[in-house]
């Protein structure tokens, strides 16, 4: 099997799935109607054209970089400024990073690869005011869901990963899997329709599933006595 | 088919100021690289690019301007239901006469009818009266009496904003057919740097009570306001062959992008204006054209910058995105089509100078005007 692995990344992203009205909530990870619409934005695709294809893609995300909650408080008002709009709640993630893993037909995902280097749309994670920052696509290569995402490097920032101060880190991912698996958790974000005058998701099932990977820029926290220009043991060293 | 995708850097500096409030009334934050930074939400800005754009552009102005009308819907009717092309001509005309427009036969005698006097209309006006049409037929049948309300017609004819709905987008929750999906992209701004907001404590003396002996000294109200200052990054992105689609004409297109990046990067939300007087203008802009895709340069600043940089910390924001922005063309091989700088001084363009040329707002707006045009004829 092929997988593509991308990197959302971006000082806000926000994924709802279970959001009404003027509270929108953010997922503590990328929904996987979130994902596939990325992926028909950059086709091309339009909210009313049938997802037929994407649909049978298989995709996983690693939670590289948790990241905090932020809410935002709007307010609007008619555009002739004569009325007030009903007041709403938004929550983003700050500072998360995921790793996303779509496991596929080989030549629809070289398709998609294509596409998310010259989108047709704007891409967005989550919501238009989240522009991806960074490298946002990587590598095409063999491997499914769970393989790609034990065996990707930590894609969290310099900062995160300094301050990380153990040799490995453990992640947290969520894969779509069949509904008979252990621990499967349902989530309703499998897209039927993005268009805008019946917009339907259905319920998929996950699994939440710790992977374990190393820490790039661990350094082991003591050093040895006798490089440390500074250490005061290091005056008594060889008087014994 | 070229591309053609405008990106809008900002780096701009605000003295204390609230521009953008939550609920408490505290300025917006967020955190970013593990620090707490100013924000301002992409709505807030949004707002404020928008009523920028209404003083420079007529919104008359924009949109096909034609007499041609009957042929222009006709065939908005064939490209919607390609089964109606015998009757999209009938179809057209009965919509133009239910809204009250006169059309009549031109000297030429095969031509289709004309309307008597120019009409304006946006692509997405004619698709949508095209759509009206359609359902009356289908509701007429074969060769039934066609039902079109007046009233119908004048709503979906009359969407006087079509300029800043092709630009932000609309979306009308019981009325979706007028929804529109947006050709720019306006990100939240953020501090360059760490913020911490900070208090002010006023006192409002009681300018009456004051004179009266009697009376004590004590205020008439007390208060805190809560602010911040910062140097803010701000990114927006149009995506001009989107414009293009959602105005159906490149005349109009390459006048509204030049309006929106004028306004985008003039502009300042008005919250809390008249308490700080925090009204700037940026202190640089870097303005790239793309034809691949759109690249927000924020994680220049994902690292906060500290107080104590290298040259000031508007100085360090500006060399940081222009190496960003290298780094990042390198590694994706991305080669933007142009690009322009301007700003306040010699210290703060310079570091972007070597990545794209030097010049003022107004040259700037006028090539990407022309860059817009020579790229859309390209593409037709």
């Amino acid at each position: 099997m092929t997988t593509l692995l991308l990197r959302l990344g971006a000082p806000l992203q926000s994924w709802g799935t279970g959001s009404r009205f003027v509270r929108r909530n953010t997922d503590r990870a990328p929904s996987r109607s979130g994902v596939l619409g990325l992926l028909a934005a950059a086709k091309g695709l339009r909210r009313t054209d049938p997802l037929e294809e994407l649909l049978g893609l298989r995709i996983g995300v690693r939670v590289d970089q948790v990241g905090s909650l932020e809410r935002d408080f709007q307010t609007a008002r008619t555009r002739d400024g004569k009325n007030a709009m009903p007041l709403s709640y938004r929550f983003y993630l700050a500072d998360a990073v995921f790793a996303v893993a779509i496991e596929g037909d080989e030549a629809l995902l070289v398709g998609l690869r294509d596409a998310l280097r010259a989108p047709v749309f704007p891409l967005y994670l989550g919501r238009r005011s989240c522009p991806p920052a960074g490298k946002l696509l990587h590598d095409l290569a063999d491997g499914t869901v769970a393989e790609r995402l034990a065996g990707t490097p930590w894609m969290a920032s310099p900062w995160v990963q300094e301050r990380h101060r153990h040799a490995d880190v453990t992640l947290d991912t969520v894969v779509d899997c069949t509904e008979d698996e252990p621990g499967v958790e349902l989530v309703q974000d499998e897209p039927i329709s993005f268009d805008p005058r019946h917009r339907r998701y259905g319920w998929r099932s996950v699994r939440h599933r710790p992977v374990t990977i190393a820490n790039p820029a661990y350094k082991p926290a003591l050093p040895d006595p006798a490089s440390d220009p500074h250490c005061p043991m290091a005056a008594f060293e060889g008087l014994a | 088919m070229p591309r053609t995708i405008l990106d809008i850097h900002v780096i701009q500096t605000v003295p204390p100021s609230n521009i953008n409030r939550d609920d408490t009334g505290s300025p917006k934050t967020a955190m970013y690289g593990g620090r707490r930074r100013a924000r301002v939400s992409s709505q807030s800005w949004k707002r404020a690019t928008r009523d920028a754009f209404d003083h420079l552009l007529d919104t008359d102005e924009l949109g096909v301007r034609t007499k041609r009308v009957v042929e222009l819907l006709s065939e908005a009717i064939t490209d919607q239901v390609p089964e109606l092309v015998d009757r999209s001509v009938k179809l057209a005309e009965a919509v133009l006469t239910a809204a009250g427009i006169k059309i009549s036969q031109p000297r030429k005698k095969e031509a289709l009818q004309e309307s008597g006097y120019l009409l304006f209309l946006s692509n997405r006006q004619i698709a949508s009266l095209a759509e009206l049409a359609i359902e009356a037929a289908v509701a007429a049948g074969e060769d039934g009496k066609l039902d079109i309300a007046k009233a119908d017609v004048r709503a979906r004819a009359d969407e006087a904003h079509s300029v800043d709905v092709s630009l932000f987008g609309r979306m009308v929750a019981d009325a979706t057919d007028l929804n529109v999906d947006a050709a720019a992209q306006v990100a939240h701004a953020l501090s360059v740097h760490a913020v911490s907001n900070e208090y002010d404590y006023f006192t409002a003396v009681d300018d009456h009570k004051k004179r009266d002996d009697e009376e004590d000294a004590g205020a008439g109200m007390i208060g805190t306001v809560e602010f911040n200052s910062s140097t803010l990054y701000r990114y927006a992105t149009l995506d001009v062959d989107r414009l293009r689609d959602n105005l159906g004409d490149d005349e109009a297109t390459r006048r509204a992008a030049e309006a929106f990046v004028r306004a985008f990067v003039t502009s300042m939300p008005t919250g809390k204006q008249n308490t700080f007087a925090n009204r700037t203008l940026p202190d640089v802009v870097l303005v790239v054209a793309r034809e691949s895709q759109s690249i927000n340069l924020v994680g220049a600043f994902e690292e906060a910058i500290p107080d104590d940089a290298e040259g000031g910390r508007i100085v360090q924001a500006a060399t940081r995105l222009a190496a960003h922005a290298r780094e990042l063309h390198e590694g994706f091989d991305e080669t933007p089509v142009a690009a322009w700088v301007f700003g306040a001084g010699d210290r703060k363009v310079a570091p972007l100078a070597e990545i794209a040329e030097r010049t003022t707002l107004g040259p700037t707006v006028e090539a990407l005007g022309q860059l817009v045009s020579a790229r859309l004829a390209e593409r037709a």
